[in-house]
């Protein structure tokens, strides 16, 4: 078994922090020697994946780069040649492999990603907005301090709040953030279903190599990485994705097909997710949402999809067996081990309650961002195989209903069976949901190799 | 029989390309150049020509050398590999092919060693019975169904779909009198055009032809 060093593991890497609110600023280096001061200032403040003994820290900090960034910095070509290919090339360049046209494509983003200037990702996590402005000054103190960067904008992001309290939920009206992949090594609170399947039906967890580069992975080799080891290894890579939610046209479509289905709103809106608005898993409770499921976490990730072959429970294209088919596939889920994703992030833009008047305009999305060893094995393949078509599945052209770029002639089969409350129907016209506002890929370097980089000690030799 | 599955033969033909040195471009290239050139569509050799539910044509260069243990090895000649899966008998296929797409079949066999051309069909047919390999382990998804049954399939298949997404909820009467005449209507339709049923992708996955 792989024994990890978290101390030298970006904690981001290794956990969610389960902190309210979040922003991620966006680095210009000005040159390669105050780019390396400026990383050399803020070394001892990055958060490791150190446990926290007693309180959680006011805010946690942590760094990545893009490849241009590395390049800013100085890194010696033998070693920026040997990233990755799609790395190298940056999410924008990928905008037709991922499907990232139409209304995503790159023409239609935020500014701050039309020019190629973002060199560093530095992301905090925070108690409260002060703990982010506190954290943020520091920073811009350093950057004053060593003129190693421009801060060329940021990113707020923040838990949904309802009644007061940070909820997991989102701007669709989902519970969300269920369960990420279990890996050899990294200590956390795990529960069944979060892992691989093991024959025996038990859940087992991801070989290190699908998350961390420098270990083995599921196939028992060395995830592709740079040159030297050193500067990879308890590295990650981060696929940085602002997705904004069409919240009005969400729930219009809701309301106008839900009248056609007799299976009624909610069951409607579970059927295209594959959970109830509550988290509650179809598959373990198809005819309504069971509170007792959604809080025992030997069963709110516990389930598989083997045993529903013609998504009667969940429908073969909802949203949760398309990014996750679990044993969906066959082979006892093997088939979907090698294409696991760690996922992070948080919503954007003032959540807006059912029966409030909401606009598409408005700013509000989610900040996702997917840690994987491998952007074009783990995230890429997600992206384009199952969220964006559907041979898979045995469901042809069709892509995921909510998160596909649907462009406004999408179907989606709900499956369903014999019962008159969970009749087949099939939805038509799927528009965009939600849209790409811009993102790009990121390296997330072990501690040691912030180090390395800060220093100018990177040699590929 | 190992060719054979069901009702489709599955073909496996090798024909070593001419290697003159004083060719150029070289004759494997210009196999490569005319094989990019053919469309993929209802205009390719064949989608014209009746029978072919897929095919595939690859030049192989030569055995690559992956490193140690393995051995390294060469090939004598550069091939090119013919892959189809089509209905009935070999010789009515090659028979069929020769008469309806002669210029396509000689414009890329004319540069492979020993082709005769397909004006003389039985020296035709002889020439890719030599060059056979028998298809062992042959397996062929729809292997009950003709190219025609398969496009009437795929056709219906998406008439049905967009049958259910425009009478969805409709009143049972109604839904039955509308399901009769579009019965009608499908049945009436003529079988798609071989090389249609392909529809264009809004994704790239890297491929030449994309």
């Amino acid at each position: 078994m792989s024994k990890l060093n978290a101390t030298d593991i970006q904690g981001f890497t290794l956990r969610g922090y389960n902190l309210p609110v979040a922003r991620y600023l966006f680095l210009e280096f000005k040159g390669p020697a105050a780019g390396k001061s400026l990383l050399h200032q803020l070394l001892g403040k990055v958060t490791t994946g150190q446990r926290w003994e007693g309180t959680k820290p006011d805010s946690t900090l942590n760094v990545a780069f893009t490849h241009r960034g590395l390049a800013a910095l100085d890194l010696p070509t033998a070693t920026l040649l040997t990233f990755p290919l799609e790395f190298q090339q940056g999410m924008k360049a990928r905008a037709a492999i991922l499907g990232d046209t139409g209304v995503n494509a790159p023409e239609h983003w935020d500014p701050i990603w039309h020019t190629n200037r973002v060199h560093a990702w530095l992301g905090i996590n925070g108690k409260s907005i002060a703990a982010l402005d506190a954290c943020q000054s520091d920073i811009e103190a350093a950057i004053e301090l060593t003129g190693g960067a421009t801060l060329l904008g940021y990113q707020n992001a923040a838990a949904v709040v309802i009644e007061g309290q940070p909820t997991t939920g989102e701007h669709f009206g989902y519970t969300d953030g269920f369960g990420n992949p279990d890996y050899l090594g990294v200590e956390r609170d795990s529960q069944p279903g979060q892992g691989k399947l093991a024959k025996d039906g038990t859940w087992l967890p991801l070989a290190t190599g699908e998350l961390l580069l420098g270990y083995a992975d599921e196939s028992g080799e060395l995830p592709v990485a740079p040159v030297p080891h050193l500067l990879a290894s308890n590295g990650t890579f981060m696929a940085y994705r602002k997705l904004h939610q069409n919240v009005a046209t969400f729930r219009a479509y809701i309301d106008e097909q839900s009248k056609h289905y007799a299976g009624g709103k909610e069951m409607f809106a579970a059927k295209l997710i594959g959970r109830w608005r509550d988290g509650t898993p179809l598959e373990l409770s198809p005819n309504n949402p069971d509170p007792a499921i959604v809080a025992d976490k030997n069963q709110n990730t516990n389930f598989t999809f083997a045993n529903d072959p013609s998504g009667g429970r969940c429908p073969v294209g909802a949203h949760v067996r398309r990014v996750n088919p679990r044993d969906g596939f066959g082979f006892n889920g093997g088939l979907t081990n090698r294409r696991r994703i760690t996922r992070r992030g948080l919503p954007y833009g003032d959540y807006v309650p059912e029966g409030q008047p909401a606009s598409d305009t408005d700013d509000r999305g989610i900040v996702f961002m997917a840690l994987n060893s491998s952007l074009a094995r783990q995230f890429e393949f997600v992206q384009q195989q199952w969220i964006q078509y559907g041979n898979d599945s045995h469901l042809g052209n069709e892509k995921d209903p909510v998160m596909g770029n649907n462009a406004g002639h999408g179907r989606f089969m709900i499956q369903g069976d014999t019962t008159p409350t969970n009749p087949p129907f099939l939805c038509t016209h799927l528009p965009n949901f939600v849209e790409l506002r811009g993102g790009d890929y990121f390296f997330l370097p072990s501690i040691t190799a912030l180090g390395m980089i800060a220093l100018g000690l990177v040699d590929p030799r | 029989m190992p060719n054979q599955s069901g009702s489709l033969y599955g073909l496996t033909i090798l024909s070593p390309i001419l290697n003159d040195e004083k060719a150029t471009p070289s004759h494997d290239l210009q196999i490569r150049l005319y094989l990019a050139s053919l469309y993929t569509d209802e205009r390719g050799p064949f989608a014209l020509a009746p029978l072919t539910h897929l095919t595939r044509l690859v030049v192989m260069d030569d055995v690559i050398y992956v490193g140690a243990p393995s051995c390294e090895e060469h090939t004598k000649f550069k091939y090119l590999v013919w892959e189809s899966n089509f209905d009935g008998d070999l010789d009515t296929y090659l028979t069929t092919l020769a008469k309806t797409v002669p210029t396509q079949i000689d414009t890329i066999w004319s540069h492979c060693v020993g082709y005769p051309g397909t004006s003389d069909i039985a020296a035709f047919i002889r020439y890719m019975k030599a060059c056979q390999l028998q298809t062992t382990f042959y397996f062929a998804a729809i292997n009950n169904k003709t190219v025609e049954q398969a496009l009437t399939a795929i056709q219906t298949q998406k008439a049905v779909s967009d049958f259910v997404a425009c009478h969805q909820g409709m009143e049972p009467a109604q839904l039955q009198q509308e399901f009769l005449q579009f019965v009608e209507k499908l049945r009436a339709q003529p079988v798609p055009q071989r090389g249609s049923a392909a529809r264009a992708r809004d994704i790239k996955t890297g491929g030449h032809n994309e």
